[in-house]
């Protein structure tokens, strides 16, 4: 009967340990040696995709070849994960991080639970460029944005909550254009593409990226933008062009400012220099890497290396706004 | 269509593919056994290895896991009362009081039939319902999601078991069920409700460590208690005589099989609703079997019905494939995972599906069949051997079972505050158990309460109140309806019955 259990308790033991990644050491060189990344995403989701895509490619960029795991510290929107690579995680270079763009408005608006300062990480960069857009559904009578701005029937749109700022993009439109729509809040994005195929609604706020599938099937229309841009819907018009006054320009640029760092990397502050700048040298060799373009392509992604510089700005942009206007910011976007 | 369907199937058989599928069956039964380590997770692990792989191979060896897990599940939640799977906390509640009774040969002969036959239906399911699986998803938008999931809740009641308080016992259980749900932040206003300034808690409380919780640790106490192994004294050699006997009495109940196999696969379509759901569906309607009082009774105390429904469940296999093949929309988080091989692969899922690649699809059906088929057949060579799991001595048991406790629910996430769930709902079960609660209801309304609340308010939103007055709204009402009153109709039909005799 022994036989049976220690058996037993070896093989599920030996598995267990196959799956429950361990501690990284610290050691002053990447030959060898192990880079986590950690993700404020369970597995599947486009910051978790990305991840493994650049897991998969940077070694090749790092001298010393070290291996890159990576773990899935989903909960608060990526704020644990923020926190831990912020107080907890050592600043040694061999644990980065990836989390949620938007987690910039949660310092702004001084969101429960921050404990992180953003400027303060070591910056690697942003992996991506995420813009947002507005689409409808093509059996609709909207050709362009005039149409929505004309039209006298309530327009429902999806969206996943008050944090998602892709998904909040219309409700500026909503609110400062006074565009006649309503919002209807859903469990994830995939019930809305759902809700969008029976329509229940006609259409959503998102990001270029995610949305792009059911665009290319005809599905859908994109008719707006945000200032931030990618290939393919250059010719777009953009919120901000159309809104009247200073002030609903400025709001609406607020939103669309960390589009630009759509896939955030950063390292826990106070990592040496050194390191710093191995990682980000190839970062940025790794964005422009064939191989990884080609894998990203297959995951209907694109990578582009946004440097660490560009992020500070952006932050900087949205960090020093004056009261009055973060106070009209937090009518629209939740933390 | 008849020729794609056995391209499909040529698909499968290809020694590469074969290969893979094997492969994949493999992982698929490690992750079942093992609590806490899900499909998803797995599968998201495995994508990066699928680059260099044909469509048909890498579906082979993706789905070909996923097709198991539930099956090699079922074997944990079997033997050791742990769910070797989220989805299959239901198989508990039956399937381990027949291994105290030494029935473990028979627990498993019967949940691994029933497995077998409930994913060979959803996959016959997917295969017919390709010509008119867009209108039939289409057909269902968020009210008539709603008016499902209410349908869902009223299984509370059989869940509650029998006796003279039992219902008022099932719904406090159901309430405290609903509570637990509300954790975290809301999705329409994002407001924070019982978070208790912990971060952790935003998400709500996770599912995996409660499950583990409420369900293993009160069995470990108990097995503590008894200080005998988990079968207890029992005459030699009849632990694994009753193999078949299980099997036959799959095949005894027959129809019921194939009803609890149609829930799964209603289930599995409907986008969000998760397995977790299906198989408590499908055991509360095995419950409902129950011709007589005594029969009633039996249930929970390891009646062979009460495990056949659940290992039945797996035709939501099947079912969860349709919204995903038909509109690239995925129904749960490991269909999503499996979306992401789609595009991989080059393959936009969509209405392509059903005309460029109906061989694909069709090969989707196979794989599901031969995974399982594989699974079933080998696990029937090591049953035996598995059931003499259930006579090794309870002190050495009790540190194997903790530390898989421990372990499954440590892995998913990475977090310290998952042991402290798994722990502090360890001891709310075990409060349960001592006092009489039916454990069941909870986990009910803690899967469905959210979603009870979430398409309430998007049915509210969208159609302000007009949704009330959908044909098919009320249709499903009325079922629902039926289902409250069934019970007490059933009850006094039974008692007239007992009166006469």
């Amino acid at each position: 009967m022994k036989r049976y259990v220690v058996l037993v308790s070896a093989v599920l033991l030996f598995l267990s340990l196959l799956v429950c990644p361990g501690s990284v050491s610290a050691a002053p060189y990447y030959e060898g040696k192990i880079i986590t990344i950690v993700v404020g995403y369970g597995p599947g989701g486009g910051y978790d995709r990305i991840a493994r895509i650049v897991a998969k490619h940077l070694p090749k960029h790092i001298p010393g070849k070290p291996t890159i795991l990576v773990q899935n510290m989903p909960g608060a929107d990526s704020m644990i994960a923020a926190n831990y690579l912020y107080n907890i995680a050592k600043p040694d270079g061999f644990t980065i991080g990836a989390f949620n763009r938007g987690l910039v408005f949660a310092q702004l608006l001084k969101a429960d639970g921050v404990k992180f300062d953003l400027t303060k990480y070591a910056w690697i960069g942003s992996a991506a460029i995420e813009s947002s857009v507005l689409v409808l559904r093509t059996d609709l009578p909207y050709k362009t944005i005039d149409d929505v701005a004309k039209t006298k029937s309530t327009i429902m749109l999806g969206c996943t909550g008050p944090a998602d700022s892709s998904g909040q993009f219309p409700l500026f439109q909503k609110e400062l254009l006074g565009y006649n729509f309503k919002f209807v809040t859903y469990p994830s994005s995939a019930d809305i593409m759902l809700a969008v195929e029976r329509k229940e609604v006609d259409g959503r706020g998102a990001t270029y990226s995610s949305v792009k599938p059911l665009i290319d099937r005809g599905v859908v229309r994109p008719l707006i933008r945000g200032r931030v841009v990618e290939p393919g819907i250059e010719n777009l018009p953009i919120d901000e062009d159309l809104a009247k006054d200073k002030k609903a320009k400025t709001l609406m640029a607020m939103r669309s400012a960390p589009d630009r760092i759509g896939r955030p990397y950063v390292a826990p502050p106070r990592t040496p220099a050194a390191a710093m700048k191995i990682l980000t040298e190839a970062f940025a060799k790794a964005a422009k890497d064939p191989a990884l373009q080609e894998d990203a392509a297959k995951n209907k992604m694109a990578v582009e290396y946004v440097p660490a510089g560009e992020v500070q700005k952006v932050l900087q942009y949205i960090l020093n706004q004056p009261p009055d206007m973060v106070k009209e910011f937090a009518k629209y976007i939740k933390f | 269509m008849f020729d794609a369907f056995i391209e499909g199937l040529f698909m499968v058989l290809q020694w590469k593919a074969l290969l893979y599928l094997c492969i994949g069956v493999l992982l698929g039964y490690a992750v079942g056994i093992l609590p806490g380590l899900g499909g998803g997770t797995t599968l998201a692990l495995m994508l990066p290895f699928i680059y260099k792989m044909t469509p048909g191979e890498a579906f082979a060896f993706l789905l070909g896991m996923h097709s198991v897990v539930q099956t090699a599940g079922d074997i944990t939640s079997i033997l050791f009362g742990i769910p070797g799977e989220a989805t299959t906390v239901a198989m508990i509640v039956d399937g381990y009081p027949m291994s105290k009774k030494g029935e473990a040969g028979r627990a498993l002969g019967a949940g691994l039939s029933a497995s077998l036959i409930g994913v060979i239906i959803g996959a016959v399911v997917l295969l017919f319902s390709v010509p008119i699986v867009r209108p039939l998803v289409l057909s269902l938008g968020s009210p008539e999601m709603l008016m499902v999931i209410l349908l869902g809740l009223t299984c509370i009641s059989s869940l509650s078991g029998k006796g003279k308080r039992a219902l008022l016992l099932g719904l406090l259980s159901a309430g405290f069920g609903f509570l637990c749900s509300m954790v975290g932040q809301d999705r329409q206003a994002g407001i924070l409700r019982f978070t208790f300034g912990l971060l952790y808690l935003w998400n709500g409380l996770p599912l995996v460590p409660v499950m583990v919780g409420f369900f293993a640790l009160p069995e470990i106490i108990d097995l503590a208690i008894r200080g005998t192994s988990i079968a207890g004294k029992i005459p030699d050699g009849t632990l694994t005589k009753g193999v078949w006997d299980g099997v036959k009495d799959t095949f005894n109940n027959f129809w019921m099989t194939v009803r609890c196999s149609l829930i799964g696969v209603v289930i599995g379509i409907l986008p969000g609703i998760g397995g977790g759901v299906a198989q408590w569906l499908a055991y509360a309607h095995a419950t409902q079997s129950a011709k007589t009082k005594e029969e009633a009774a039996g249930f929970g105390k390891g009646d062979v019905r009460g495990v056949i429904g659940p290992g039945a469940s797996t035709g939501k296999e099947g079912g969860a494939l349709i919204p995903t093949v038909a509109f690239g929309i995925p129904g749960s988080s490991a269909m999503a995972i499996l979306m992401g091989a789609f595009f991989i692969l080059g393959i936009i899922p969509g209405p392509d599906m059903l005309t460029k690649y109906l061989p694909l699809t069709f090969s989707m059906v196979w794989i599901l069949v031969i995974a399982n088929i594989i699974t079933v057949a080998s696990s029937f060579f090591m049953i035996g051997h598995m059931a003499k799991l259930t006579l090794v001595r309870g002190h050495i048991m009790i540190a194997f079972i903790l530390l898989l406790c421990f372990i499954g629910s440590y892995c998913e996430n990475n977090h310290i505050g998952d042991v402290v769930v798994m722990l502090l709902f360890g001891w709310i079960g075990y409060l349960m158990v001592v006092y009489d609660f039916p454990r069941a209801p909870f986990i009910l309304a803690f899967i469905l309460g959210k979603m009870a609340e979430t398409y309430y308010y998007i049915s509210t939103t969208r159609y302000g109140f007009d949704w009330i007055y959908r044909p098919k709204v009320i249709a499903i009402f009325g079922l629902v309806i039926l289902a409250v009153l069934y019970p007490f109709i059933q009850n006094k039909l039974k008692f007239r019955k007992g009166a006469n005799a």
